[in-house]
């Protein structure tokens, strides 16, 4: 017993130890956005401001058309969560299901993860204006709405799922969607709660492509907004830490919410 | 539990119609600002935020009744992706702010429209009332494709206590002063340095090869880096290094120049405001003066042009808005509300530009000069970067090492 | 005829289920890239991007001049270095942090799991900005940190080598978060009645970790490894935010190269010439992941 209790002081020694460290330069961000501009030259550096100041994000909110962006941005977040549902579906039918191409099918979608998104940029950019959905939301999001990284995570989760479980079902008379939405989705809700909080990220903070679509203002996202400060004030490192440090807070709580579905309680016996 | 995700499904699908919905919505407005060649409409890009423009904007639409000018901005860090997808799609603003720099390409490929006949209707567009330098930049093969909006320069900032006490209060004038005082300020002990040299800035080694007589890429499109002209400055610049004036490329240089290490630096207008606002206990020990002399003192003529988008739909409203952006009011008003100096020299004469530090700026504008007008510019420049680093860093010797350069750049100007 | 009916209706599920996604990925990322691959054979440049009558046919000039691109190759080695360090660091301390955070159910284990994520949500601005500072060779934390073991003062950003080391570790601290949470949901799935099993014949926690942990992880180890090598070999950008490449290209990773040829240097041809042979790397990459794999007994 002494042997477990010193265990898990050494464990939670370490985690506090790691965590501290993964957490200094999130601190000084936080402490930074707080900073009047004339701390920052200061040597040695304070953490904690000296003069603490809401300046920055007084500045931050009267500079930005923030309503307008925020809307945007909620806008392509949740339009993400569709593509996220998607993704499951296409998981799903390549971890559990087999049909002719199945592997091939899969590659293909593996293949598109491996190309650096710059090179393709223009070109889908063409398509995109060929459809006509330049400066248009549909523009902004078809083109992230699915992901092979989303597919492939959805899949090696899902292949672990006893397929005794779904012939079961089957043979009580369930059809193939309602034995995915009532079967399946409780089963691997951890893994949605990973895949929510990256697809809310990856829409939280989607820049370029919002901007190279939109063609006016009306459609701008808070990143882009943001970069829009960056550009004009770039030497006010407070105004920057506190538009960075106002980007992660949303995120902060929408992880903590998800994260709680990641741990509950998710135990089929049986399952490897 | 089953409830969970049946509302979770009823959500989903509610989020889908909102998708189509926002798609369908916004695509009218999107079909609107393309077919918007009503000419009452003129599209816009500017960089930076729109707060800057906005006011002119409404200016302009008031002495206009019916005209709308619709300003889009966009980020500087952005914006050539963005152009560069405008000219792919041939789908545009009116009116684009370009960076001086970008004109040699964009005009190449034919993006920008000839501006010469708007010249002789708008008589604010004459190519006199602007800097020499801020014209230069407007013209590739003999052709205008811009209108010179806002314009900046380098100029040497300075802490006028520091230097007074090595026997320069004035600054130093000539490159010989500047070397001097800088051995002298070095020498005050660990840690002392002369200036920062901003190698990774291709325009930085320009301005000390121009200053040495070198014109970096001679008319006929041949590179100069292997002539004496520009191996001087280099080995000027390179000597610096060597006796270790310069500071450690991370060294802040605001905080350097606070705390009197890095006595001089070299930048543009906007570090007049950053030095004050981060720097305010300096106040009244620094100033700023023109760059140090060689055979000449010329600086770098950078800032931004307007010009009309070659797919625009309404070529005449954007000439007579630029025409407007060109007059003395909006100028100032430019001024105001983002500190860029104006590119119109009649504007200088208002006593807003009598401050010491931004007529300093003004008189190094008189020579200040573009970038070499070639699309390859941005490539032959990072090449040049790239050789000073393997100079500076790799301890390579100067001259083979311009001599390599030297044909990199003919190769890359397909000479 | 009929025989296509019957497949077509024994395969309808699946292929549903697929058909949005394939069909999205088809349009917006299959297409692009063969539009690029296209492209990787012409000269094409802004000029060409302009009016299309411009462009004209390069055959393998592009990859011929990409593989006497002095830049380029020392790309490939620096990339190689960035994934041979880079990858297992992540995989090793994402998945130690998972263990971790596993090991309790108690509020500080549940604030934790936040802090460990935090450096992969912070954006990439604030982070450049931050670890610039860390870095800084007269006021950073780091070299103060040294300076109390009489180390002196590091380059940590001007020396070539030192500087790959560096990106190398901001980007591991970036990476965990993203890693650990897909650990954590996969260790939820191991049911606690092998553990209790275990224990009843006498297992000590290493054993417990060796023989039922680290197995059951298998499937997200391989999923972690494939994406983590495939973000790796793009690797792009910290060294674009930090370093620009340098000093003396020493940080230069394909996918920066890459991105200087195509959107600063508007030399379009050339940079997507570059990207199929950085895409031909991974899918290489990605096909020894698969045969080792497969190779290794099924659990």
């Amino acid at each position: 017993m002494a042997l477990k209790r010193f265990e898990k002081g050494f464990m939670i020694f370490l985690l506090v130890a790691g965590g501290l460290l993964m957490m200094i330069p999130f601190i000084w961000m936080l402490g930074s956005s707080f900073k009047p501009e004339n701390e920052f030259t200061i040597v040695p550096p304070t953490i904690i401001p000296n003069h603490p100041t809401f300046k920055n994000y007084v500045d931050l909110f009267a500079k930005m058309d923030f309503m307008v962006y925020l809307k945007n941005t909620l806008i392509i977040v949740l339009c993400s969560f569709v593509g996220l549902f998607l993704n499951a579906l296409a998981g799903y039918a390549f971890a559990k299901f087999e049909f002719p191409g199945k592997n091939k099918f899969f590659y293909l979608i593996l293949a598109t993860m491996m190309i650096p998104g710059q090179v393709t940029m223009i070109p889908t950019y063409l398509i995109i204006n060929k459809l006509g959905l330049v400066n248009t939301m549909a523009g902004i999001v078809l083109p992230g709405l699915v992901g092979a990284f989303g597919i492939f995570l959805f899949r090696q989760f899902m292949s672990t799922i006893p397929t005794d479980l779904m012939e079961a079902a089957r043979l009580d008379g369930a059809g193939e969607l309602r034995i995915f939405f009532q079967l399946i989705m409780p089963i691997v809700k951890p893994v949605f709660a990973v895949q929510g909080i990256l697809t809310f990220i990856g829409a939280w903070n989607s820049f370029l492509w919002p901007l190279i679509i939109a063609n006016d203002e009306r459609l701008y996202t808070l990143s882009v907004g943001l970069s829009l400060l960056k550009g004009q004030y770039a030497s006010k490192f407070g105004l920057q830490m506190a538009g960075a440090a106002f980007m992660v807070v949303p995120i902060i709580i929408v992880f903590s919410f998800f994260q709680k579905h990641i741990i509950e309680g998710y135990t089929i016996s049986g399952m490897k | 539990m089953k409830k969970n995700w049946l509302v979770a499904l009823i959500t989903l699908l509610a989020v889908s119609v909102i998708v189509a919905g926002c798609g369908s919505k916004n695509n009218n407005s999107g079909s609107n600002a393309a077919s918007g060649g009503d000419n009452k409409t003129v599209k816009v890009w500017f960089m930076g935020t729109s707060e800057s423009v906005e006011p002119i904007a409404k200016m302009y639409e008031e002495k206009n009744p019916g005209v709308k000018v619709d300003v889009q901005a966009i980020p500087w860090d952005s914006a050539h992706d963005k152009l560069l997808t405008a000219v792919a799609s041939k789908n545009g603003p009116d009116v684009i702010q370009m960076g001086t720099t970008w004109i040699p390409e964009f005009a190449s490929a034919g993006a920008l429209l000839d501006m010469a006949p708007y010249i002789e209707k708008y008589p604010e567009l004459k190519t006199e009332n602007f800097f020499d330098g801020a014209i230069q930049t407007t013209q590739y093969d003999g052709v205008t494709v811009g209108i010179p909006w806002y314009v900046e320069t380098r100029g040497l900032f300075y802490r006028t206590d520091l230097l007074a006490e090595v026997g320069y209060p004035e600054g130093p004038k000539t490159w010989d002063e500047l070397k001097d005082a800088g051995k002298k300020l070095a020498a005050r002990g660990e840690g002392n340095y002369m200036m920062p040299v901003d190698a990774k800035d291709q325009n930085y080694l320009s301005m000390f090869a121009w200053q040495a007589g070198s014109d970096v890429i001679g008319s006929d499109r041949k590179p100069q880096f292997n002539q004496p002209e520009y191996v001087e400055a280099m080995n000027f610049l390179n000597s610096l290094y060597k006796e270790n004036l310069v500071p450690p490329t991370d060294l802040d240089t605001v905080t350097g120049f606070k705390d009197g290490t890095v006595p001089m630096f070299i930048s543009g207008p906007w570090m007049i405001q950053a030095v004050k606002e981060q720097n305010p206990e300096i106040d009244g020990k620094w100033t700023v003066k023109t760059l140090p002399a060689n055979k000449n003192n010329k600086s770098l003529m950078g800032g931004s042009d307007l010009s009309i988008f070659k797919y625009s739909k309404n070529p005449e409203g954007a000439a007579k808005f630029i025409a407007y952006l060109s007059s003395e009011e909006a100028q100032l008003k430019f001024y105001e509300t983002s500190n860029s100096l104006p590119a119109l020299k009649t504007a200088w004469e208002n006593e807003q530009f009598s401050d010491p530090m931004i007529a300093a700026f003004g008189k190094q504008l008189e020579s200040a000069i573009p970038t070499p007008m070639v699309k390859e510019w941005e490539e032959v420049s990072q090449a040049s970067v790239a050789a000073f680093e393997r100079i500076t860093v790799g301890g390579a010797d100067v001259q083979a090492e311009m001599d390599a350069l030297n044909e990199e750049a003919n190769g890359i100007l397909g000479n | 005829m009929k025989q296509h009916a019957n497949s077509w209706h024994k395969y309808k599920y699946p292929y549903l289920f697929i058909a949005p996604a394939i069909l999205l990925l088809t349009v917006f990322s299959i297409l692009p890239i063969i539009i690029a691959l296209v492209i990787s054979f012409t000269d094409m440049d802004l000029l060409g991007l302009a009016d299309f009558s411009n462009i004209n046919g390069a055959g393998f000039t592009n990859y011929l001049g990409l593989f006497k691109d002095p830049v380029f190759i020392k790309s490939i080695v620096n990339t190689g270095i960035y994934v041979i360090i880079g990858v297992p660091l992540v995989i090793l301390f994402s998945m130690a942090a998972a263990l971790l955070l596993n090991y309790g159910t108690s509020w500080l284990f549940n604030t934790f799991r936040v802090v460990y994520y935090l450096p992969s949500i912070t954006n990439i601005v604030a982070v450049a900005v931050v670890w610039g500072y860390l870095y800084n060779s007269r006021y950073g934390l780091f070299n103060y940190i040294l300076s109390w073991f009489g180390v002196p003062g590091q380059a940590w950003l001007q020396d070539p080598t030192l500087a790959k080391l560096s990106l190398i570790m901001m980007a591991v601290w970036k990476a965990i978060g993203l890693n650990m949470i897909i650990f954590l949901a996969a260790l939820q799935g191991i049911p606690r009645s092998y553990y209790e099993a275990a224990e009843i014949d006498g297992a000590t926690g290493w054993k417990k970790l060796r023989y039922i942990t680290i197995p059951l992880l298998s499937f997200a180890t391989f999923f972690v490894t494939i994406t983590t090598l495939i973000g790796w070999i793009q690797f792009f950008e910290e060294p674009l935010v930090m370093t620009k490449g340098g000093p003396l290209n020493a940080t230069m990773s394909m996918a920066l190269f890459i991105y200087n040829n195509g959107f600063k240097l508007s030399d379009f041809g050339y940079a997507a010439s570059g990207s199929f042979v950085l895409f031909i790397i991974i899918i290489i990459a990605t096909i020894v992941q698969f045969l080792v794999k497969r190779k290794e007994v099924e659990y």
